[in-house]
């Protein structure tokens, strides 16, 4: 099996009464919070060393209690290591 | 600065994702800045090859490959958002199976019906199904010659294919599979306004009161709608989401006021709600006055079965199932008195307190509302009533035509508006709106095709299910599909759909990219170039056309049906497919073939392949001419200044779509409306100018039982659908991976009280079966969908579980669409 990195970014739509716990089960899928909008929207990004365990945790992400929808916005994959050094 | 590549692509994911949310990102990823270039990846927009959302994303090639996909930032539609099925994109065209050769069935090195499948060439493939073809039409005539097409189609595949069918081989034979998706919201469209395809737009989520969704699970359906209409519930707390469906979906999750109707009472529900609109003096009598007409539709019309059925032979109307007459207001409210919310209830099971909240929505003059259905609604032996009578609702509070208040029909495939509905490849309809039984019409199309005069046929042509019955009693012999797997989509798949293909005197042509359950049934296969293997143009559910180019290959020998389409035309000459008295008025026509008088007529050939400004075509370069541009520009002739009109064919490859009618340049977000739509005559302020006299119907409907319930043998109602991992009937969807592994196979969605009844639980093995098939699958109790007692849900995509075996070949008896959501069966252990 190829050694695979996936690196996304989604938008997440929860109940705003939620969002607390939302935030605590996202991290514990191993999502890294970066924004929050307390009416209910949140940006995280989730990176995975293989396609299933992405999609696993897209799945479970989609299906969390107070999820409404979670939509992806940026996906990157590749077969090589993503530490290489580049200037920006 | 020196940052690691993963750093550095983590910002740019998160200024993404922060600006699709309209979320300021967080300062240390906005400031890094990087180049595209540095990826060293090309990027091209094309609209998503999936749903009919029509979401625009970027697409990026390297050495002739899809290696990413994201969502465009700077669409309209989904502005920078894109789902689970958007976001594999770039995976679809990879699948290991992939077709790259047509294949023919042989027996000692000939075409045998039972022979197995054999690599053959272009030529030969064309050779055998030339012949298959001519001798059907020589011995047996036009009618025996059919074409299944899809909304899949881009817009000019589609109208070659009409083309190529009504007007070269001289048969309206040629349906869509958009008659089992859409079909029923076009006849509705039809029939209220005179003209097919919302008024409004997804502008209308973002100024809604009120969203009622009618039979549709958009949550996992239409994602990035979906997610619009979230951002406006949570975002302005006064708004409400009422839910309708037989069962509990995701889109309960968001839902203020949720109803679980028993399949088919949604009539009963809809005349309660007009009922309540009159009854509390809401009728906004100036609007209905000045802009509408009331009709009586014909009752008891049967269930589009076969017509000895005994269901059709007790139907008085079965023969005139669209039949109207005129009736007042007065008579209307009569009609409605029976409607009470309590009768509604009692057939429905919804609580009589949340159909008063539901009909008080509609009512309240302050509550902008938009309403919004897919298959729930369309796959229904009453979809188009149903579709009327939400219009009814609608016309009768005069809220329509104006930003959020909206009754929005949504669509399931990328381009069944575009190509299907208004390219018109149904069996009965030309471009635009324009009909094969109307002569004005048919002489309309001769004149822009430039044929002569009785080309195109006058006799309606047969529907998709009548196309199966018809290649089962042999009607039907020579017949090609493209772009769908209608062997396993089509219902009552053993006795209705299998045994044509299977029909000894029939040939079956099936282009395909994958070898689907169809292609496997078929005598010839061709394989096919997909989505950016091509140059292509779909048309989404808000009526904005898209284009993309062609950015990659295809592999080994895989063509784009428009190829195969226009290729295949060289075969025939008028002589052999038209009749002598055609001939004899227009003798110079004769011993051309049917390539020369339908594509290279002047028009289609027109522009020259320097137009194409180096992109890749790999269907102009074949033919030596811009082939999209002339089939597009010809096309367009259709409906401009006739309320469809499309801009110039190049404006469409820079911007992110337009919504037609396109008038000078500019697009129409809500028609009907003066100030938005130029087409509304200058005072009028509203104008339903489909219609005659500018005044849209509305119709008085009864409830009418559908047309197999649960008893005692059967004692389940069978619902069938999707669910978000795969789209239809996942030819293209099971070819990922990553959706592949999320949800490998189909189960069957059951409540927990009625499995334990039966001695199952979660994961048992059952046997489903009805009166015309059965299937094994697994229990599932849990999870997404949560059915009430007595009904079970079962995905369709899994060609391992084949759910049509089961399913009714029942249709609405106006739209001819089947209704996939409601039959019965039992469920036993296995």
């Amino acid at each position: 099996m190829r050694e695979e990195h996936h690196l996304s970014s989604l938008v997440i739509h929860a109940r705003p009464e939620t969002l607390d716990q939302v935030v605590r089960r996202l991290e514990q899928e191993g999502c890294e919070v970066h924004a929050r909008i307390e009416l209910g929207k949140l940006v995280v990004t989730l990176e995975a060393d293989g396609q299933r365990t992405l999609n696993d945790a897209l799945t479970r992400i989609q299906l969390l209690p107070g999820v409404i929808a979670a939509t992806l916005v940026f996906h990157h994959v590749e077969e090589n290591a993503l530490e290489e050094e580049m200037s920006a | 600065m020196t940052l690691s590549r993963r750093e550095v692509l983590k910002a740019q994911a998160i200024v993404a994702a922060s600006a699709a949310a309209g979320i300021t990102a967080p300062a240390a990823a906005q400031s890094i800045i990087t180049e595209r270039e540095k990826t060293e990846l090309t990027w091209s927009k094309a609209p998503c090859r999936f749903c009919g959302t029509g979401c625009s994303v970027m697409v990026a090639t390297k050495d002739d490959r899809v290696v990413a996909t994201h969502g465009d930032a700077e669409a309209e539609v989904n502005k920078g958002l894109n789902c689970v099925k958007g976001y594999f994109l770039s995976k679809i065209m990879y699948g290991a199976d992939r077709l790259t050769k047509p294949l023919l069935r042989k027996r000692d090195g000939v075409f045998h019906k039972e022979g197995e499948f054999e690599e053959v060439s272009w030529d030969e493939a064309f050779d055998v199904m030339a012949e298959k073809f001519k001798t059907t039409l020589r011995e047996k005539g036009p009618k025996a010659v059919g074409m299944f097409g899809s909304g899949q189609w881009t817009v000019w595949e589609g109208y070659a294919a009409s083309k190529l069918y009504k007007a070269g081989f001289r048969s309206n034979n040629i349906d869509p599979n958009a008659r089992h998706c859409m079909a029923s919201a076009v006849a509705g469209f039809i029939r209220t306004f005179g003209i097919d395809e919302p008024m409004g737009c997804y502008d209308d989520f973002e100024h809604a009161d009120a969203f009622v969704l009618w039979g549709s699970n958009m949550a996992e359906m239409h994602p990035i709608l979906w997610t619009r209409l979230t951002d406006r519930r949570l975002s302005a707390p006064h708004v409400k989401v009422a839910v309708l469906s037989t069962y509990r979906n995701r889109c309960y999750d968001l839902a203020d006021l949720e109803l679980t109707f028993t399949p088919q009472t949604d009539l009963a529900i809809l005349n309660a709600i007009q009922r309540h609109i009159i009854k509390s003096g809401k009728v906004n009598t100036d609007f209905v006055d000045k802009h509408t007409t009331f009709k009586r539709g014909n009752p008891n019309i049967g269930y589009g079965l076969r017509p000895e059925h005994p269901l059709e032979q007790s139907a008085a109307n079965a023969a005139k199932a669209g039949g109207a007459e005129d009736m007042t207001f007065e008579e209307y409210e009569v009609f409605l008195e029976d409607y009470t919310f309590e009768y509604a209830s009692e057939l429905s099971g919804v609580p009589v307190s949340r159909l008063e909240e539901l009909a008080e929505i509609y009512a309240d003059p302050k509550i902008k509302v938009m309403s919004l259905w897919t298959m729930g609604v369309n796959q229904h032996t009453r979809g188009v009533w149903v579709n009327n009578m939400i219009y009814n609702a609608h016309l009768l509070t005069g809220k329509i035509s104006e930003p959020g208040n909206s009754p929005f029909s949504l669509t399931g495939q990328p381009s069944a508006c575009g190509t299907a509905r208004e390219v018109g490849t149904f069996a009965h309809r030309l471009p635009a709106d324009l009909v094969v039984a109307n002569p004005e019409h048919r002489k309309t199309a001769e004149g822009i095709w430039k044929l002569p005069e009785g080309t195109v046929p006058d006799w309606v042509g047969a529907h998709a299910v009548l196309q199966n019955r018809k290649l089962k009693d042999g009607e039907i012999n020579a017949y090609w599909i493209q772009v769908n797997n209608n062997l396993q989509a089509a219902p009552n798949m053993l006795q209705e759909t299998y045994p044509g293909y299977r029909n000894p005197e029939n040939f079956i042509v099936v282009s395909d990219a994958y070898p689907t359950v169809t292609a496997q049934a078929a005598d010839l296969v061709l394989p096919t170039a997909m989505w950016v293997e091509k140059e292509g143009a779909y048309g989404n559910a808000e009526r904005r056309t898209q284009f993309w180019h062609e950015l990659v290959p295809a592999p080994g020998e895989a063509k784009s049906d428009l190829w195969q389409l226009m290729e295949f035309s060289k075969r025939f000459t008028t002589d052999e497919v038209w009749p002598e008295e055609i001939l004899a008025a227009a003798p110079d026509y004769r011993g051309k073939t049917l390539f020369d008088v339908l594509f290279a007529n002047g028009q289609v050939d027109a522009f020259p392949i320097s137009e194409t400004k180096d992109h890749p075509n790999h269907e102009s370069g074949h033919f030596g001419f811009y082939a999209q541009k002339g089939l597009f520009e010809e096309y367009a002739r259709f409906g401009r200044g006739h309320g469809h009109d499309l801009a110039p064919f190049d404006a469409y490859h820079e911007a992110r779509g337009l919504r037609w009618p396109v008038v000078d340049g500019k697009e129409t977000k809500w028609r009907y409306r003066e100030g938005h739509d130029p087409y509304v005559t200058p005072g009028a302020g509203i104008e339903f100018y489909g219609k005659p006299d500018g005044k849209a119907f509305i119709f008085a409907l009864p409830y009418e039982p559908p047309a197999e319930s649960p008893n005692d043998e059967f004692p389940f109602w069978l619902v069938t659908g999707r669910v978000l991992e795969h789209w239809h009937s996942g030819s293209m969807t099971d070819r990922v991976p990553e959706l592949h592994k999320a949800y490998p196979n189909a189960v069957v969605y059951m409540h927990p009280e009625d499995a334990a009844e039966l001695g199952l639980h979660r994961g048992s093995a059952i046997k489903i079966s009805s009166r015309r098939g059965d299937m094994l699958s697994r229990v599932e109790t849990r999870g997404r969908n949560r059915v009430p007692r007595g009904l079970i849900f079962i995905p369709w995509f899994d060609a391992n579980q084949l759910v049509n075996k089961l399913t009714l070949d029942a249709t609405d008896p106006i739209s001819k669409q089947t209704d996939f959501k409601k039959c019965a069966c039992k469920v036993e252990a296995a």
